[in-house]
């Protein structure tokens, strides 16, 4: 009991630092760019621009939400090693495994709120534009949120590993990898000097981040199937278990020199 | 039964591990064998790199120990159980840029459990004790290094512990703070609580502490009562004198002779301090004032360890 307190006490401390140290300002971003498009492709009136303005927002809020995700994720934790503020916390009754998933609660957090903005950013426009709000593009957003979770887990096992200049080449490394698998496979034929068991390794290892992009899907209408969404729902989550179980132990198990 | 000790080390030893290619381990504390005793307040000295903040962190479970045991009144120091009960300043502390001082005791108590009003008058007076009652609603950010300092001696005080460790309290503080700070420990153990603190400022450990423990180059050299240390026998006596000058012969038992203006100072033995006023007079000087002098813990530890150091400790850092 005490403990889910200190882990709460954390998280809020986490988010609030998102909020006063302005990393939520990626939202006035997406916001202008939802007026620009809005206000450029409302003139026109076309059916197909609806097409159009949800894809943008849609793809707006995957670039921004995993931006934020590395930032966030790499930045909020390495600060906490590398300026030793975690220092006098973790004499305290806090243990390391209640501070470092409370980091984690706090990071998906901001996470959601930020997601939760950017999605009312874009029904806003699609509403002021005179186009209905579409629910099915929930079933797009959704998925996004689950692959920014794994970002963050990512984000933070290598912040417990290394300095966060690497901790952030690292995260960005496993998103492009994840995103673009084929090249992972492919690599071989770029660099034929790469030992099959790595490649193997890596296309084993790292999700495939394509797993949560249902954008196209939704912006064509198709509709996405629940047991889609819950497929995905476990995916994420046994990837985020994973990730979360081995940063935590390689947090546990670190000296704090 | 006799209530356990608050704080037990028995061969506590810790190596950091340095170079990247070819490591090498480089022993920074050797095992340490050290008991703090129930309401004292323990001095500990050493000179920079010898071991005091690696002790700290390893008692505090931000360092693995490679070797020996620990106990917190009485509990081991991987129980958990003992951390409510004490209270911890790290060296340079970093607090958070963005936060207020009362947001952050107000995080630090709920860290312990605190209910609210509780936090909220505990971090009133706290932030009172140490001076800061005037910039309780100011981001950390705009905090000066020894306000700072000051917020980290009022967070290690916010479960109002009966064991304090505090890494050089006194680091950044301006008089004031430091005679803050030295009131603070003296009211800690007036209250029956138990205070370690590590310092290189020899005089801080002189004027508050029951025992000092001395640390060179990760080994604990000497534990004990300043009295005990310092020995008395060498105690001596300084004559502040006026007049004579270079007129005043060199005196049987003399030590040690410094013009200061037009008056000289005089460093003689005990024994001799009759002959040096027959001298004085005699030469038509004034003896201005007599006061015996102590050996100071600083020139102990010149004696014990200057010059054929070795280990690249030196007071200076
Ligand atoms: N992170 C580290 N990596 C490698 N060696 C370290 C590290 N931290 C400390 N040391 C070494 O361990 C020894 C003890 O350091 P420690 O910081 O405990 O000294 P200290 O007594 O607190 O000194 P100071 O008075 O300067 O604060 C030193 O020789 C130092 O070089
Ligand atoms: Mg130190």
């Amino acid at each position: 009991m005490g403990g889910l307190s200190r882990l709460v006490a954390v998280a809020a401390n986490t988010f609030r630092e998102t909020v006063r140290e302005r990393v939520l300002y990626n939202l006035v971003f997406f916001a202008i760019l939802m007026t620009l498009s809005g206000l450029l492709l409302g003139q026109l009136s076309i059916r197909q621009d609806e097409k159009v303005l949800k894809d943008i927002g849609l793809a707006a809020m995957d670039f921004f939400g995993t931006l934020i995700a590395i930032f966030i994720g790499v930045g909020l934790v390495s600060k906490e090693i590398e300026r030793r503020s975690l220092y006098p916390l973790l004499a305290k009754p806090l243990s390391r495994g209640e501070f470092f998933l409370g980091k984690f609660a706090g990071l998906v957090f901001t996470l959601l709120v930020n997601i939760a903005v950017m999605t009312l950013g874009l029904y806003a426009t699609l509403l002021a534009t005179g186009r209905g709000a579409d629910p099915g593009l929930l079933a797009a957003i959704y998925p996004i949120f689950l692959g920014l979770v794994l970002v963050v887990a990512f984000a933070m096992l290598f912040s417990t590993l290394t300095s966060s200049a690497l901790a952030s080449v690292l995260t960005v490394g496993v998103v492009l990898a994840g995103r673009f698998s084929d090249v992972v496979r492919n690599m071989r034929e770029v660099l034929p000097a790469v030992p099959t068991w790595v490649v193997d390794g890596l296309s084993a290892v790292i999700p495939n981040f394509r797993n949560f992009d249902f954008k196209d899907r939704v912006t064509y209408g198709d509709p996405v199937p629940g047991d889609v969404l819950l497929w995905v729902t476990v995916y994420a989550a046994v990837y985020v278990t994973i990730v979360l179980g081995l940063g935590l132990a390689s947090f546990r198990s670190r000296d704090f020199q | 039964m006799a209530e356990p000790s608050p704080l037990l080390t028995r061969g506590l030893s810790k190596s950091y591990r340095v170079g990247h290619i070819r490591q090498s381990l480089h022993p920074a504390l050797i095992d340490l064998d050290l008991e703090v005793r129930r309401g004292e307040i323990l001095g500990y000295v050493g000179p920079n790199g010898s071991g005091k903040t690696t002790t700290l962190k390893l008692l505090t479970g931000l360092l693995k120990p490679d070797g020996g045991e620990a106990w917190v009144f009485g509990q081991p120091l991987e129980s958990r159980a003992w951390r409510h009960r004490m209270g911890y300043l790290p060296e340079h502390p970093y607090l958070y840029d963005y936060l207020t001082p009362s947001e952050y005791l107000d995080y630090a108590g709920r860290l312990f459990s605190l209910p609210a009003p509780v936090r909220r008058k505990r971090a009133r007076e706290l932030l009172a004790l140490v001076g800061l009652e005037r910039s309780t609603r100011v981001p950390m950010r705009r905090f000066s290094k020894g306000m700072v300092q000051r917020v980290g001696l009022a967070q290690a005080l916010i479960n109002d512990p009966e064991l304090l460790l505090l890494d050089e309290p006194m680091s950044g503080l301006d008089p004031l703070g430091r005679r803050l700070v030295r009131h603070l420990i003296l009211d800690q153990r007036k209250a029956g609580k138990t205070v370690l603190f590590s310092t290189h400022i020899l005089s801080d450990a002189e004027t508050l502490c029951d025992r000092v423990a001395v640390l060179r180059a990760g080994r604990l050299v000497q534990v004990g009562a300043l009295g005990e240390m310092l020995r008395p026998d060498v105690a001596h006596m300084e004559v502040l004198v006026e007049g004579p000058g270079s007129g005043l012969p060199e005196i049987e038992g003399e030590m040690r002779r410094e013009a200061v203006g037009d008056r000289t100072r005089l460093e003689v033995d005990e024994k001799a301090l009759a002959r040096v006023i027959v001298a004085v007079d005699a030469a038509g000087g004034r003896v201005l004032s007599v006061q015996p002098v102590r050996q100071s813990l600083e020139e102990h530890f010149f004696q014990e360890m200057g010059g054929d150091d070795g280990g690249g400790n030196s007071w200076e850092g």
